[in-house]
């Protein structure tokens, strides 16, 4: 068994101050709130404003993803929402295209037009919690769109609702690729977040180091990541579309994925902190305290949770949402006991959603802020994994930022050698894993959990509906603003696309027209699988 | 000579799922020991997997899934029944419950391995269980359609 952080540090019996030469309190940490921000963004912690603790929400249809979310409230998760768009909607596509009529639902809710949102919040506050929306990259546009447009049908101002439904261009190279190329995702990102920005919507943008890490990435790896991908979009924001960096520092959250290494994954979210702080101050010339405050939310590590004796997996999230509370996060959101072997029951939701109420409500890890500063263990830990990111954001910066070292392979690489050393490491028990690699128990001795069933007739009936409910639109409406989207799609990348697809939304244009309806104007087929042709004349 | 000397592999997803980090590195444990390894990477269809096996004369086909795409691995079962490919052994891994991998075992699936199988379980299990190498040329294989 090694004894060693995942980016190679040996790590030490005893920790003493020999291991952090040259501390400075004010210099490496100051106070809670004040900069470098190691210690969290606000000197009150979770005392002035409790984490956000969610789960996150979307199977079957829209229907079936709202009554969860309003069983979430009732278990008490009513500071913000979490839902996830299944494959078909990030794809891009509609349930009842020949590829998306059999996952409609199946992994994710079914975002594919304004219907379906209207649907899957019936009854549930836009404002008051925040409102997050997952997915790929390609549709942010889309979910932001329906935020905008459901906001204006309830009478509401969109400047009123806050939460986040933009991501990052980049996961697509991190072990979950998407259909759409890296260009249409850039420019849709970077119109959508101008939109929210200069409109002064409180809409943030994920800027997700997740996937990374739960492809295989480590940690000082994934600070790298996280710091560059902040670095080209806020720089293409500024530079390229003429922000403020005061203005752009409000639009990214970073979601980190959390795994059972306790004081590791404390220290790489306070290294994220600081680096993050200097960054801004330095590179961007940040002029506000705010601007130095990198937003971060949880996600416990999916890819810990073991499909053998799956009850173990209830410790693992205990772990890991301790330190997700201790980091001091704005969001926290879990994996599930069964997150190895289906989609979440009901059952493991709640066991989730509980462990993070226990530990915000019996444990105390919420009334003091950055408890373990000033351990020898923990800031060295911090100062090393910061130390390791640097090395390889500087590798990423000489080959001139994320989006060449992508076109360069390197980070595909990074990322394909890293998944196999730990796969390795697994299999020479360099690393243990209880019930997987160490003290397995014969298979009739497993306790069965009840699992999350799918029905194959779920997707086929969701994908029904929509070819149905289609033709009853108003197409001439939906034909204009198709139109009207297509024109703007080919007046350049700097042309922001977001007030057209608002319209072709609001008009109930799905994710399918209105992002084919955008390749086609790029040159491109208007189905990104080219199963089916564009119904619509454009000119 | 690795274990897995003359044993061709396809190693595809189904579907749109995307999570191709178990594909990729089960297919370079399967290199690793000296298996032919057809990595088809991401957004296959059953018709599309089945045909590679065809035209690969593939002795293995091995999905990796990620906790959906049961009903198109039945698919792929039904197509690799109807195109009389019953020596090539089909497996899957991922994210898979017991009632599913009941049913696809009942589909003819040879084997379901859990997400953290060992490297070497997979080899010694696709190295044992393979068919004998046969002499089918590629004129007497079948194209679907």
């Amino acid at each position: 068994m090694v004894r060693a952080t995942d980016y190679g540090y040996e790590i030490k019996a005893v920790y003493s101050p020999e291991d952090i030469p040259g501390f400075d309190y004010q210099k490496d940490l100051g106070d809670p709130g004040s900069f470098p921000y190691t210690r969290g963004n606000h000197n009150q912690g979770y005392r002035s404003r409790m984490w956000t603790q969610r789960m996150t929400a979307g199977l079957g249809s829209s229907s079936d993803a709202n009554k969860v979310l309003k069983k979430y409230r009732e278990m008490g998760q009513t500071g913000g929402m979490c839902v996830i768009s299944d494959r078909v909607f990030s794809d891009c596509i509609d349930p009842d295209h020949p590829l998306g009529r059999r996952e409609a639902g199946v992994l994710g809710w079914p975002g594919c037009s304004l219907l379906e949102f209207e649907e899957l919040m019936e009854g549930i506050p836009l404002t008051g919690q925040s409102i997050t929306l997952l997915g790929s990259s390609a549709p942010s546009s889309l979910r932001l769109a329906y935020v905008v447009a459901l906001a204006e049908k309830r009478g509401i101002n969109p400047q009123e609702i806050h939460g986040g439904v933009m991501e990052s261009p980049f996961e697509n190279y991190f072990g979950q690729t998407d259909v759409q190329p890296f260009d249409i995702n850039l420019k849709l990102f970077l119109d959508a977040s101008e939109y929210v920005l200069r409109n002064k919507i409180r809409m943030r943008a994920c800027i997700i180091s997740q996937h990374f890490q739960e492809s295989g990435g480590n940690n000082a790896q994934a600070l790298a990541i996280e710091l560059s991908m902040l670095k080209e979009l806020c720089g293409l924001l500024v530079n390229e579309r003429g922000l403020d960096f005061d203005t752009v520092s409000q639009l990214p959250y970073e979601l980190v994925s959390i795994g059972t290494r306790f004081f590791e994954e404390i220290a790489k979210v306070r290294a994220l902190r600081r680096m993050w702080a200097k960054m801004a101050k330095e590179h961007f010339n940040a002029k506000k305290d705010k601007s130095c405050q990198l937003l971060i939310a949880v996600h416990t590590s999916g890819r810990t949770m073991t499909y053998q004796q799956p009850l173990n997996n209830i410790v693992r999230c205990a772990v890991q949402t301790l330190a997700g509370a201790i980091v001091g996060c704005t969001a926290l959101d879990n994996a599930t006991m069964d997150n190895a072997i289906a989609e979440p029951s009901p059952l493991a939701a709640r066991m989730s959603l509980n462990t993070q109420h226990i530990i915000a409500a019996e444990t105390g890890a919420a009334d003091v802020v950055d408890p373990l500063a000033g351990s020898y263990f923990v800031e060295c830990l911090t100062n090393k994994v910061e130390e390791e990111g640097y090395k390889i954001l500087r590798t990423i910066d000489e080959m001139g930022g994320m989006i060449a070292a992508i076109k360069k392979g390197y980070i595909q690489q990074l990322l394909r050698e890293e998944a196999a050393i730990k796969f390795r490491a697994l299999d020479k028990k360099e690393r243990l894993v209880v019930g997987v690699n160490h003290l397995v128990i014969p298979e009739e001795e497993e306790f069965a959990i009840p699992i999350q069933e799918l029905h194959a007739g779920d997707s086929e009936a969701i994908a029904k509906r929509m070819a149905e409910w289609k033709k009853t639109r108003d197409m001439p409406a939906v034909t204009k603003t198709l139109r009207q989207l297509h024109a703007d799609a080919g007046k350049g990348d700097r042309f922001n696309l977001m007030p057209s697809i608002i319209e072709a939304v609001k008009a109930y244009a799905t994710v399918g027209e209105i992002m084919g309806v955008i390749r086609k104007a790029r040159g491109l087929s208007y189905d990104p699988f080219n199963v089916i042709d564009c119904p619509y004349e454009l000119q | 000579m690795g274990k897995g000397s003359g044993i061709k592999v396809i190693v595809s997803m189904i579907g749109l799922d995307s999570h191709t980090t178990g594909g990729e590195v089960v297919s370079m444990a399967l290199r690793d020991a000296g298996f032919e390894v057809v990595y088809l990477g991401t957004k296959q269809t059953a018709e599309m997997v089945v045909n590679a096996a065809i035209q690969e004369d593939a002795d293995v086909i091995g999905i990796s899934s990620d906790a959906s795409n049961y009903l198109q691995i039945e698919e792929l079962l039904d197509l690799v029944r109807k195109n009389d490919l019953s020596d090539v052994l089909v497996v899957c891994s991922g994210n898979i419950s017991m009632p599913q991998i009941e049913k696809l075992t009942a589909k003819g699936l040879a084997k379901a391995f859990s997400p953290e199988s060992a490297g070497d379980e997979i080899v010694d299990y696709l190295a044992s269980n393979t068919r004998s190498r046969h002499v089918a040329s590629m004129g007497q294989a079948k194209c679907i359609v």
